[in-house]
Formats: structure tokens, sequence, C-alpha cells
């Protein structure tokens, strides 16, 4: 975890250089740096994420809804960023608020919470588009989205690119929507520029084509 | 300082009284057991209303067999300290030693909370869905999550499991409200107030049935 940190922290830095007028959207400072500074405790984590289940699920597999994101197998940064940019109000979600807010978490349980959860097993079935995507949503995904998701949709650890693979498509569809339309206030302002131009059925084409990713191998 | 001397009185006058049914019962007699004066409180305090062995059989008083020994400790404490309010329990509360607490909440938390029968089976079925899924509409949390999908409950989570429907629906209005505020980290005050009425009244529904073992 310490390499890694420091690979974080460079990343991190060079990209506060490179946009010195704006905090970077994946700067690492507050809350989020604590919590990669943690050494996480998947028991723990285990006991901190029991409020969570409610929405979703005990096995973290989220809603095939999409109402919920699957989180099981997640990579622990991502996880740890988006749990501090909720609390910090970066990234709005006034239904998850009120139940991760830091009078019931410390940031050391939230790197509990990220290592237990990066570390189940991604077993259920996720909710998949209609499967009529065909040669577009790769062309479309290939084009735009792999280079930072990934060819199969694996995402990014040290580049805090979520894992996107066995996601519920639902979910996948409404947040490339919010980050299209600026309503996801902490998305990376190049996929806002590379996205800008989707129409919704580009959208629906690109999230079908990601749901259909199988977990990825680890 | 006369509060505390009607406590001394009513605790030492129950004490005697314990005393005198171990000896009715032929208990071989010895200093009192935090043990026996919690069998005695219990059998004497709390049973007109939580019934017996916790079991209550009116529906406005809850079931406390069966509860988390944690959970009853803390209802007990928030009752005497006002933090959890209530006219009834209040001067019941007063009258115990703060020791007795954890004995109280041995004895209870060690008995079989009896599930009761759903009385309506429409708003059961409804209620079922909510506890298993919650409202991902206005965001409503499944009980499953904290409560168990038998409403044992865990940790500091109660058993709500067979728990009667009409105190299950006050205390989710009571949360909703805000008349009662002593959950933990107003988990349960967030969740009720997204909840309908007739979402409160079917889960309630529910409970009623469900045998947590």
């Amino acid at each position: 975890m310490k390499k890694l940190l420091t690979l974080l922290m460079v990343l991190s830095l060079w990209s506060a250089v490179a946009s010195a007028q704006t905090p970077a959207w994946n700067e690492i400072k507050g809350e989020l740096k604590t919590a990669l500074e943690t050494k996480g405790d998947p028991v723990r984590g285990a006991a901190a994420f029991e409020p969570c289940q409610g929405c979703h699920r005990q096995d973290a597999s989220g809603r095939v809804s999409g109402a919920y994101p699957r989180l099981s197998g997640q990579h622990a940064t991502v996880l740890m960023k988006q749990m501090a940019d909720i609390r910090s109000g970066r990234r709005s979600n006034p239904k998850m608020e009120p139940f991760i807010g830091d009078h019931i978490l410390t940031p050391y349980e939230i790197a509990d919470i990220a290592v237990y959860l990066q570390g189940l097993p991604i077993s259920k079935e996720n909710g998949k588009g209609p499967g009529t995507c065909g040669v577009t949503g790769k062309l479309l995904y290939d084009k735009d989205c792999a280079n930072c998701h990934g060819g199969v949709g694996e995402g990014s650890a040290e580049k805090f690119y979520p894992m996107v693979a066995a996601q519920h498509y639902r979910y996948l569809l409404r947040e490339v929507q919010f980050i299209r339309d600026g309503d996801r206030r902490n998305a990376n302002p190049d996929m806002i520029k590379v996205i800008k131009p989707y129409s919704t059925c580009d959208m629906e084409t690109v999230a079908d084509y990601m749901s259909q990713f199988p977990p990825p191998q680890k | 300082m006369i509060h505390r001397d009607k406590n001394h009185k009513t605790t030492s006058g129950r004490r005697a009284l314990g005393i005198a049914a171990a000896l009715v019962l032929g208990w071989t007699f010895a200093a009192p057991s935090a043990a026996q004066d919690a069998k005695t409180i219990a059998a004497t305090v709390c049973v007109a209303c939580h019934g017996e062995n916790g079991n209550s059989a009116i529906p406005m008083f809850p079931k406390i067999a069966g509860l988390q020994e944690g959970y009853i400790v803390k209802q007990l404490r928030d009752f005497q300290s006002g933090r959890r309010k209530s006219d009834i329990m209040a001067p019941v509360v007063a009258a115990l030693k703060p020791e007795d607490f954890a004995s109280l909440a041995t004895f209870y938390s060690g008995q079989k909370l009896n599930p009761g029968e759903d009385a309506d089976k429409k708003a059961a079925g409804f209620g079922k869905m909510i506890f298993f899924e919650g409202n991902e509409e206005t965001g409503v949390p499944a009980c499953v999550g904290c409560h168990q999908p038998q409403g044992a409950g865990h940790l500091v989570y109660p058993r709500i499991g067979g728990q009667h429907a009409q105190y299950v629906t006050q205390q989710l209005k009571n949360f909703a409200s805000s008349d009662r505020s002593n959950d933990v980290n107003r988990f349960m005050r967030v969740l009720a107030k997204r909840m309908s009425d007739e979402e409160i009244e079917s889960v309630a529904a529910y409970l009623v049935g469900l045998d947590s073992k």
C-alpha cells in the first residue's frame, strides 16, 4: 500500500501542477489522504459496512434496478474517493448523505470498508443492458473509454478509475448521464469533454456494452 | 435528595419482597445474586406490562424477550436519562438501580420471543417487500440490512421479528417525528421520515409473524 500511495501522491502532485488554477478532480487531500494512508482492516470494515447493506445488500451486489451500485470487488482507492467526495459534498447524493456523515464513519473506517468491499467476490448477476448495442457500443467504448477504464472494464486502482465491468446497466447509464450533464461534480473533466456530444442513444449503447463485461480476473 | 431517598426506599422494599419470595419458594438462603435480583424484578415489576418472560400480551407494550443485551441496557439508560421519553417507563426505571440494568438485560436477552400471527395477510405481503427491498424511489433502506433476514437483529440492531405491530408502528412514527431520538447515528429517524404510513403499517404487520428463532 505504501508504494501505491507514493505513486498516487506523485500522480496527484503532477496533475495539481498541470492545472494550477482549479483543484484537480483526483487531488489527494483531507479525508481521502487519511484513508489512503490507513491500513484498512476488512474485519472492522465488515462491521462498519453493516448499515450500508439495507441498500447495497449483504454481499454488496447492489440492485439490478441500478438504484444502488454494486460495490463488491471495486478498487479500494475508488471506493475511498467516492465516499470522501460524497461526505464533502463534491459528489451530491442526498439519499446516501445522511448515512455516511462524519458523525457515523471515521476516515479510518472508510479505509476499512473500502478494503473489505474490494475483497468481496463479484458473484451475483449484474443488470445487463438490452444487448442490442452491436458494434457501435464497442466502437464508442474502445475509442472513448478503454484508455482509462481498461479494455475489459477493469479500471485502474492507481488512477481512481472505477471498474465498470459487471456493474448494473441502469446505474452505469444514470452516472454517464450525470457526468455528461455536469451533475456529478467530482467527475474527471477529461471524461466530461469526451462524452459531452453523446446522445441518449450513445449513452445507452456504451452502458449496454460495459454491462456485458464479465467480472475481471484479479 | 428526596428523589434519591424515594428510590432507595422503593428498591429496598422490592428487595425485601424478593427475599420473602425466595424464602417462600424454599430457595437456599444466601445473599441474593444479581441474577436472582433480575428475576425478582422481572417477576414483580416488568411482568405487568412486558408479560411472562418478556412476551408482552398487550400490543402497545413491546415484547422484550430475546432483545440484544446491549440494546436493553442502552434503552434503560436512555429512559433514565430522559434521552428516550416515556411517561410509563420513566418512573419505573427511576425506581431501578443502574446496577440492575445489566442483569435484567442478561435475563431478558436469554428468553425466547414468541412471534404472533399476522392479522393482515395483505399488508404483511407488502411489508415483506419493504423489509427485504426497502423503497428505492424514496431511499428507504431495506430493514434486512441491519435487522437480519429473520429479524433477529445483530450488534446494536435490536430483534424486531415477532414484535407487536402496534408497538412497531408507534416507534417508527415516533422516529419519523423525532419524538423518539435515541437511535444510533440518526439512522431510524432518517429512514422512518422517508416511509409512508402504509409502508410503516405494512412492515409492522409483516414483523408480527416473523419467527426470529
